[in-house]
């Protein structure tokens, strides 16, 4: 809504400036204050003061308004709006969300499964591990330990001699990124030819050796178009939003010739 | 009867005062639902772990919405900073790319609350706030061709005057908020530049943020801000953190600009936690408080009494203890035994300028448990019984952890090593000083030394690559992590991502250390970091601790337990710093308590560290030698790695240079955890304070 009124006042000015091109001669001074013009200001007053103007202070509003008026139209018969980086930048913003606003329409169904595709690594659901470890800290014989615990469980079932590991025995759903958090980079290494339920190892990590029981592994997978379509058309406007003032910027750009001092040492 | 003009404005004037003193402060109770439309993940339920894993973050980042940050160049947008927590790489001010080794897991962009959004929009010349007069100096303050650290000059000065509220002109001298600042002793109230419109859209756009960027079970952001308060003539820093626990937050945050005491900060905590918004507050850089963050007495100066140790302990569970600009442990004054108490210090009250000094007392964590305790002893209450954090501080949008890749905190300020003082300045960058001194008044801050002219030691030298918050929770939520901090379930480290887990109790030495159960075991038989542990008749409780490494860190050199009490018929305070477990299978010297030198060397020529020396964990059962059941006291842990170089010795080498004779060359990265308190039997001790001032109430 704010927008559309941003439009209108924006193109409310463009007229009022055209109109001040073709009348520019001296005589015209008349200064027209509409109706709708003073009742918002008097609108905004007792929004501000919370109660209704005297007649004195509508006196005083329109005599502000008056002399704003007369300022601006001096400062530009001054050509005051020339080279100014205020004005400049103000009129670069307006048409900045002009072109930005224009083009969010709802994409059609297939725009947007277009767009997926184009996009799909942004959706991509990596694939995890849930398993168990026994730890054999580097303090004590690690390697050896291991060997030999890994041998008892895959023969008899001996009690295991292993050493508790501070961040825990079972790991649930983890990422190669996480479990390489965990346990350091090239851990993840070892899970690449993991058999699902059999006790494997000895594998090494920043702190010592373990044997993994892998328990479940899911697949990394794309998720379903319409589970996440709400995502898809966030990223689409988000994406759309960023390339349009792009694009107009570069439409335009071939009709300018830009000419800087090459000697100009900074 | 026709009103006369002056009555008309008095009664105007009187409506004013009404609106400005009570109504503002009404509207920032007003709750918003900040969260964003978003897809429902999958709705596989989030793994939990009972028995609790680590969870690294940093919950004190500031974007370019804080006046400061803006004024240092950085443009970086709480989605930068977000996008940098969970990996990616963000650009520096000054051009080059800054990137995790690895990402973290829970992050708060935490903007001041003064000015939030308002410098950014001073610079915008498109807003209508840029085009107020006291909006001129900061005009395209960020344009390209300003992007250099040559305009270091005009930054430093636009952020002491910022500070000092003189790019504003106040109101007129009849103005209700002239009044109210003159009432409440808080310039801030009476500055003009203050746009509430321009600084609730800044304040919705950090919330949105924070939102879009909260991924449970995956990645956790907090809504936050910083509540950027000091004393009125010191400049004793107040400062705290203020992140919400849900996606429903205040319309804006409380502000300076609202009251300068903290304690009406908790009341609006308070209030907003009645309508169901749960929030918590974390001091920081006590150490630039010229000791007043952890005062005897109130900020109006009456006697803090239970009801005020209770409110600030229902809101500040939480300190942080060690960040960018130093830590806050303790000082070499104050604890002149411990040997590890000359680290990273940084002396000089925040913001001030020239740099002044800071007084310790009162400005050091440890020292306030101490005080906490002697309150409690005057039947005061304990306000300073937290839990403990680290955090960067960083001004950038991308916190800097690793003395290897370190970018310091305030973008073009010190975004180079010749301005930290790491490296000789160009003659150049010294004519700048030169000039910066004079046409503002300023000592001219630089040092003659062997190999060259340095900036005057002192300020940027005494920053540091720090620092990380740490929880124990059952998984990566919102609610996990936030209750974590609740019970101060928590450790801080410089940087380094080492763990460690504190247990106490009474029946610890019945746990194998080595059984598989010992965490379990640990849970259910004691109490761990944050908690009490309450007397049982004579016994005396034993310590679990047990630290692993930073896998790409250095490796652990000992754990120790610091210990702080008072005594138990007249509150003289002591502490007492224990060597409890030693690398490389030494042990304590039961006469020193001390861990014999096991050998550790860094060469200072390329920073490289001895092999095979150090553990890659360490694990004890401890008691206390000198306990007493009687004694109130707290024990808190502190892991030492193996010593490696220094930021600042990381820059001159890669300069090609010596490292600067006059700073450290090589650090010890840590990790602190939250206290355990140990609460003796209740006395029949008679105590009766001088005056009975202490019933008397705020």
């Amino acid at each position: 809504m704010r927008k559309r009124i941003l439009i209108f006042l924006i193109a409310g000015f463009l007229i009022y400036l055209i109109d001040i091109a073709l009348n520019s001669d001296e005589s015209n001074k008349d200064i027209y204050i509409t109706d709708q013009e003073l009742t918002s200001l008097i609108t905004a007053w007792k929004s501000q003061v919370g109660r209704d103007p005297t007649d004195e202070e509508i006196v005083k509003i329109i005599n502000n308004l008056v002399e704003e008026e007369i300022l601006y139209r001096e400062a530009l018969l001054l050509g005051l709006d020339k080279e100014d980086r205020i004005i400049k930048r103000r009129l670069a913003q307006k048409i900045t969300f002009l072109k930005q606003e224009t083009l969010l329409e709802n994409p059609n169904q297939e725009a947007l499964k277009l767009f997926y595709n184009e996009n799909k690594e942004k959706y991509f659901i990596k694939p995890s591990y849930s398993f168990t470890h026994l730890f054999f800290t580097k303090e004590t014989d690690s390697e050896g330990r291991s060997i030999q615990a890994l041998q008892g469980l895959l023969t008899d079932k001996t009690p295991i001699d292993s050493d508790p590991f501070l961040l825990g025995k079972n790991f649930i759903d983890k990422t190669a990124e996480e479990i390489a958090r965990n346990f350091g980079n090239d851990f993840i290494a070892a899970f690449a030819n993991l058999e699902l339920n059999k006790w494997s190892g000895p594998f090494e990590s920043s702190f010592g050796n373990h044997l993994v029981l892998l328990r479940d592994y899911k697949e990394g997978f794309y998720p379903p178009f319409n589970e996440i379509k709400n995502q898809v058309l966030n990223d689409y406007f988000t994406q759309t939003k960023e390339n349009a003032l792009n694009k107009y910027i570069n439409d335009v750009k071939s009709e300018y010739r830009i000419i800087i001092n090459p000697n100009l040492e900074f | 009867m026709k009103l006369s003009k002056s009555s008309i404005v008095l009664i105007v004037a009187l409506g004013l005062f009404l609106i400005y003193m009570f109504g503002q402060s009404e509207s920032s109770l007003e709750i918003v639902d900040f969260s964003v439309d978003k897809p429902e993940t999958q709705t596989t339920s989030i793994a939990s772990n009972e028995e609790r894993s680590p969870y690294y973050g940093d919950l004190h980042v500031h974007t370019k919405y804080s006046f400061d940050a803006y004024v240092f160049g950085i443009t970086a947008t709480p989605d930068d900073a977000y996008r940098y927590a969970k990996g990616e790489g963000i650009k520096h001010p000054l051009g080059y790319e800054m990137k995790l080794r690895e990402p973290l897991d829970f992050y708060a962009v935490t903007d001041h609350g003064i000015f939030l959004g308002m410098i950014n929009a001073f610079a915008d010349t498109t807003t209508k706030a840029s085009q107020k007069p006291w909006a001129e100096p900061f005009h395209n303050l960020n344009r390209p061709e300003n992007m250099n650290d040559a305009s270091f000059g005009e930054r430093a000065n636009l952020f002491s005057s910022v500070l000092r509220g003189a790019i504003v002109n106040p109101y007129p001298y009849w103005h209700p908020k002239v009044i109210k600042a003159w009432l409440t002793k808080n310039t801030a109230v009476a500055l003009k530049s203050f746009d509430y419109d321009v600084h609730k859209s800044a304040w919705a756009d950090i919330a949105r943020a924070a939102e879009e960027h909260n991924d449970p079970g995956k990645f956790t952001s907090f809504i936050g801000y910083e509540f950027t308060s000091s004393t009125n003539v010191e400049g004793g820093n107040l400062h705290r953190n203020v992140i919400f626990n849900s996606s429903e937050a205040p319309i804006r945050p409380w502000s300076r600009i609202d009251s300068i005491n903290p304690e009406d900060l908790w009341t609006w905590m308070d209030k907003l936690r009645d309508k169901g918004v749960d929030s918590l507050a974390m001091p920081h850089n006590s150490n630039g408080s010229n000791g007043q963050m952890f005062e005897m007495e109130t900020f109006r100066g009456y006697p803090i009494d239970v009801a005020y140790s209770e409110k600030r302990m229902r809101n500040e569970p939480i300190v942080e203890i060690t960040q960018v600009k130093g830590t806050s442990e303790t000082h070499p004054l104050l604890s002149p035994d411990d040997e590890w108490a000359d680290f990273e210090i940084m002396n000089k009250r925040i913001g001030s300028r020239p740099p002044t000094y800071s007084m310790p007392q009162g400005g050091y964590v440890r020292d306030a448990y101490l005080r906490g305790l002697r309150l409690e002893w005057t039947r005061q209450g304990n306000p300073y019984k937290f839990g403990l954090i680290g955090s960067s501080d960083s001004h950038t949008g991308a916190g800097a952890y690793d003395e290897n890749n370190y970018w310091s905190k305030v973008g073009l300020l010190d975004g180079t090593a010749q301005a930290r003082g790491a490296v000789p300045l160009s003659a150049e960058r010294v004519k700048m000083l030169r000039e910066y001194a004079e046409e503002y008044k300023q000592p001219l801050g630089i040092s003659e030394e062997e190999q060259g002219t340095y900036t005057a030691p002192g300020f940027f030298d005494q920053w540091g690559a720090s620092g990380l918050a740490v929880v124990w929770s059952e998984n990566n939520t919102r609610d996990s992590i936030f209750a974590a901090l609740k019970r101060k379930e928590t450790f801080a480290t410089t940087g380094t991502r080492m763990a460690v887990r504190f247990f106490a109790g009474y029946d610890m030495q019945s746990i194998d250390l080595n059984s598989e159960s010992l965490i379990k075991e640990a849970y259910t038989k004691g109490v761990t970091m944050g908690a009490d542990l309450m007397a049982e008749g004579t016994k005396s409780p034993d310590f679990i601790v047990w630290a692993q490494r930073d896998k790409n860190g250095s490796p652990l050199q000992r754990i120790q337990i610091i210990k702080g009490w008072i005594d138990a018929t007249n509150s003289v305070p002591y502490e007492m710093v224990y060597d409890v477990a030693c690398s490389d299978g030494l042990s304590v010297d039961p006469l020193t308590n001390r861990c014999p030198d096991n050998g550790a060397r860094v060469n200072i020529n390329d920073c490289s560290i001895s092999q095979d020396v150090g553990s890659a964990e360490l694990k004890t059962t401890w008691s206390d030698p000198d306990f007493d059941p009687a004694v109130k006291s707290f024990y808190y842990v502190r892991v030492l790695e193996n010593p490696t170089c220094r930021w600042s010795t990381w820059d001159a080498i890669k300069a090609g240079l010596k490292p600067r004779a006059v700073l450290h060359q090589t650090i010890q990265e840590r990790a602190w955890t939250s206290p355990i308190w140990f609460i003796p039997e209740e006395g029949d001790l008679d105590i009766i304070p001088l005056a009975g001032s202490v019933s008397a109430g705020d």
